[in-house]
């Protein structure tokens, strides 16, 4: 009696040991280790700044990961590849992540025709790939290509219409990079929704992305009278544009797009952006979700610089695969990293207020049109008296 | 039977295999390169500095992309239509600009490369415009070297032909070879057809292996990169087009590996010293030769 | 009617612009026999070192100015004695010299990205003169008269300094033959050493002045300006200083006439058509001399 109590309690011991670290081992899941994810960097070459905000804002991400112990004690490790937005350094980039065994997954590119330049590839080989920066719609494709690229277009439309109907104006008139695909059809977009709505387009002033002066745009722009002008370009040719209206004065509004938003530009062309509306997905003075102000804090104490659109995005592209990690069992591979990911739709951890993944794209709700102030700052934009 | 084999060399074989296949494209890009570079060999061979390779690449490149995607020909099939237009353009070009002298020539071939830019984004139904086009040609590299094999077989039959030995001597001293009955004019547009065909097929090749082209892919950047390969080489002998390309591919690979901030600043060095040391490139036959007599 | 003065003043300060930096490449060319690929640099470092000079050192504009165009003038100095010399000494032909100068053109086009942390950067308002005159309702910006004024003012002093001086017929005897003009008694070291300086400072000027009215610091800039003033080179005469100040200015003006009138996609395809009509039927440009006796 007294030996089998002896026995029994013995066994109901070792069964309760034993049934915990059972437990243990299946709530712990993934498998520790450092897990390599390919980041063909865009460091140099003609859009360094957007380049360098994206790698920053990736590199926060991974110690961040590592210090709360989102992955336990498995860690994210990024191993850059210097591309220069050339179409053919991303490939061979690319084709040398494919060839590391230890790379399990990576990211790529703002330019789009890079982005679509790289997909056979990581479709043939199987990798999930997970693009930063280009604004193409319809890139994803389930279950190895994914985008964490807010896309500005809709954004475009939104803020255009939101300042017309505060300011009414009668007609109106286009600057577009004639030579960008991307744009042509963010334009085409607003164009649509304008002249539904009765604006009529005074016309529309092409330029090309390489451009570097603008005054004959500007001129020519003025010389149509319009009542407000939309500006439709690359952040170069955007900035010239501006500067260039605002020099020959031009003293109505004039509409940028996101690509106003790094504190650069502000830097760059001063009181000549001052007012000038545009959306924004991520903002570090507007955005105030306790996660924004968390990343914001963090990457200015890392880098020294306020984050913007791109930091954001870099950032949110590590915790999304952070997030396929961490739903695996054991040590994870290509091909259940891709099955993994597929299966997100909230995220965990964004900075956006309300960001989600449908069909491979992120997305976010809503639309702020911000401006700058002349103190440097971004602020909800409101009408002019 | 695995168990058998012992884990170490199967390891270095793993590593050996993925050291390959991550530089398998390199090896590729620096074979098409080479074809680049022996486009502008053949005209320098004949005493012409001309950049127009880089239209005669974009025609084959372009064209023979659009012919793949719209009627769905063989990729083998399009190799050779790519070297033909390449030769047909060049030999237009021959006609026009041959009766230029060597200054204007070089700034014809120029302005030549800025026009084909404009024409490729001005005609989006067959070149995809701004935007590019994708190409979906997959190349094995044992197909590329063949073909690099082959092209390498043909330069060297012809360099020791009647067509070599007339070109070199046109290209040492126009006058004299005319004095000698061989006709310049003739040569040299021999030479451009030539260059031509080895243009376009470099162009369809590259574009098979970017697996996208642009206006950008066909534009000064490798007009440079390609006629500093075939100096850096030795532009004196047909071998030298190959290894200048197969150098001027690997460098900037090598130098990110080395200088990850300064790979630019370090690909010019390279390239500065060895204009500087070695004027006429890594394959010098004369240097050769002189070096055998002195034995 | 306004619309078309207001673009036609646009387009001659956009032009002025072109012919500046065109007079740089063009003595190189002419005098020392070089196809620089290298001379936008020059424009672009010079903007760098301005923008430094006006935002670091806090130097008024016409200090910032002129430390800019010295700048640019030594650095074109330091890379014909490093780069060009040796093989000056050597007796190489323009492909060596071409050759080399894409090798100075990546190494200080690559610098200069780095310098600029790869952005491009603008001049502070404040540094440079902003005031707005107007010809009636017309704005006039006091760069674009700036920028005109500095075009008169360099190709007269060019003009005097080339076909009215001693030193510039030295320049041009040296441009002709560097032995015979020794003979002579012009030492061509000298020559050669002023020579570059010149060119490198009035490409220098054109950047700089370029980056302040287009608000882009940056190694952009010089590539930008490169092709333009190599077209006003070959269309006025590539040693002639009134042509191609002239065809340059034309250029500017023909393209934001384009832009405005028929359409900004057809502006760079009718300058290059241009460039290579010229190219065809008169390569020595409007204005330029009928004989290029280098090898």
């Amino acid at each position: 009696m007294r030996f089998s109590l002896r026995l029994g309690s013995l066994v109901l011991s070792a069964v309760a040991f034993l049934g915990l670290q059972t437990s243990q081992a299946i709530a712990q899941g993934l498998a520790t280790g450092e897990y390599k994810i390919g980041f063909i960097t865009e460091n140099t070459g003609p859009i360094a700044q957007a380049g360098q905000s994206f790698w920053a804002g990736a590199q926060l991400a991974a110690e961040e990961v590592k210090s709360t112990k989102y992955l336990g004690g498995s860690s994210i490790l990024l191993e850059p590849k210097e591309a220069g937005s050339d179409a053919a350094r991303s490939i061979q980039a690319m084709s040398q992540f494919i060839a590391d065994r230890s790379i399990i997954a990576t990211t790529c590119c703002i330019l789009s025709p890079v982005a679509g330049a790289l997909k056979p590839a990581v479709l043939s080989a199987k990798i999930p790939l997970v693009i930063y920066g280009a604004t193409a719609a319809g890139l994803p494709e389930l279950p190895w290509v994914y985008s964490v690229t807010i896309l500005p277009g809709p954004k475009d439309t939104a803020a255009a219409l939101k300042v017309s109907d505060a300011l009414k104006p009668k007609s109106v008139v286009y600057i577009l990079a004639a030579d960008n695909d991307a744009f042509k059809g963010r334009m085409a977009a607003t164009q649509k929704a304008m002249e539904a709505k009765g604006i009529a387009t005074a016309g529309v002033v092409s330029v090309l992305t390489k451009d570097t002066d603008f005054t004959a745009a500007a001129t020519q722009a003025m010389g149509l009278k319009p009542d407000m002008i939309l500006v439709y370009t690359t952040q170069q040719a955007a900035a010239g544009s501006i500067s260039a209206l605002r020099d020959r004065g031009f003293t109505k509004t004039i509409v940028g797009n996101d690509v106003l938003s790094p504190d650069s530009i502000f830097k760059k062309m001063g009181p000549t952006v001052v007012g000038v509306p545009f959306p924004v997905s991520f903002s570090d003075t507007i955005s105030d979700s306790p996660e924004a102000k968390a990343f914001v804090a963090a990457y200015q104490a890392k880098v020294h610089a306020a984050p913007d659109i791109y930091s954001a995005q870099g950032y949110q592209m590590v915790w999304l695969i952070a997030q396929g990690l961490k739903s695996i069992t054991g040590t994870p591979t290509r091909e259940t990293l891709g099955a993994a990911l597929e299966k997100i739709e909230k995220f965990d951890h964004q900075v956006y207020g309300g960001e989600f993944m449908k069909e491979g794209q992120a997305q976010t709700t809503g639309t702020i049109v911000v401006n700058w102030t002349a103190e440097g700052k971004l602020v909800p934009w409101t009408p002019p008296k | 039977m695995v168990a058998l084999i012992s884990p170490a060399p199967k390891k270095t074989m793993q590593r050996l295999f993925d050291f390959w296949s991550a530089y398998q494209s390199t090896v590729a890009f620096a074979i098409v390169n080479s074809f680049l570079a022996l486009s502008t060999y053949a005209v320098l061979s004949a005493g012409i500095l001309s950049f127009a390779t880089v239209t005669y690449a974009a025609l084959g490149g372009f064209l023979g992309a659009r012919l793949v995607l719209a009627s769905g020909l063989d990729s083998l099939l399009a190799l050779p239509i790519a070297a033909l237009a390449g030769a047909g353009l060049s030999y237009l070009v021959a006609l026009v600009f041959l009766r230029l002298q060597s200054h204007w020539m070089a700034l014809a071939s120029l302005s030549l490369i800025l026009i084909t830019r404009v024409i490729v984004i001005n005609t989006p139904w067959v070149t995809g415009g701004v935007v590019g086009m994708s190409v979906p040609m997959p190349l094995s590299l044992s197909f590329l070297s063949l073909l690099l094999a082959l092209a390498a077989f043909v330069f060297w039959r012809l360099s020791v032909s009647w067509y070599g030995i007339a070109a070199q001597s046109v290209r040492e001293d126009p006058a004299v070879a005319s004095s000698l009955g061989i006709s310049a004019r003739d040569i040299q547009t021999i030479a451009f057809v030539i260059s031509g065909a080895v243009g376009g097929l470099g162009g369809i090749l590259l574009a098979g292996l970017l697996q996208f082209i642009s206006p950008d892919t066909y534009f000064v950047n490798i007009a440079f990169t390609m006629i500093a390969g075939v100096v850096l080489g030795g532009s004196y002998h047909w071998s030298g087009a190959i290894v200048g390309a197969a150098v001027f591919t690997a460098l900037p690979v090598v130098a990110q590996a080395a200088f990850p901030e300064y790979q630019d600043v370090a690909n010019g060095v390279v390239l500065l010293a060895i204009m500087i040391f070695l004027p006429r490139g890594l394959i010098d036959p004369r240097a050769i030769r002189l070096r055998r007599a002195s034995r | 009617m306004e619309l078309f003065i207001e673009q036609l003043i646009n387009g001659v300060a956009l032009g002025s612009l072109y012919a500046l930096f065109g007079l740089g490449f063009g003595i190189v060319f002419s005098t020392l026999g070089i196809l620089n690929a290298a001379q936008g640099t020059y424009a672009s470092w010079g903007a760098i070192v301005a923008l430094n000079a006006a935002d670091q050192w806090k130097l008024p504009f016409a200090a910032s100015l002129l430390t800019g165009v010295v700048a640019a003038g030594l650095i074109a100095l330091i890379v014909d004695q490093v780069a060009f010399q040796p093989l000056r000494k050597r007796g190489t032909s323009m492909l060596g010299a071409l050759i080399t100068s894409i090798a100075c053109w990546i190494i200080l086009d690559s610098l200069a990205g780095t310098a600029t942390g790869h952005n491009s950067l603008s001049f502070p308002r404040g540094t440079y003169p902003s005031t707005m005159f107007h010809l009636g309702t017309i704005p006039l910006p006091a760069m674009q008269l700036i920028t005109i004024a500095a075009l008169l003012v360099v190709t007269l002093g060019l003009q005097l300094l080339t076909r009215h001086s001693r030193l510039g017929s030295a320049m041009r005897a040296v441009g002709w033959d560097q032995t015979a003009a020794s003979i002579g008694g012009v030492n061509p070291r000298y020559v050669v050493v002023i020579t570059a300086f010149l060119a490198g400072a009035t490409s220098g000027f054109a950047g700089v002045l370029g980056g302040i009215t287009t608000q882009n610091v940056s190694f952009m800039l010089g590539e930008g300006l490169m092709l333009k003033g190599f077209a006003a080179v070959v269309v006025g005469g590539y040693d002639d200083v009134r042509g191609t100040a002239l065809a340059g200015v034309a250029l500017g003006v023909l393209e934001v006439l384009t832009s405005q009138y028929l359409s900004s996609g057809l502006r760079d395809g009718i300058t290059y058509s241009l460039l290579l009509i010229f190219l065809l039927v008169r390569p020595r440009g409007l204005f330029g001399s009928l004989n290029f006796s280098r090898a």
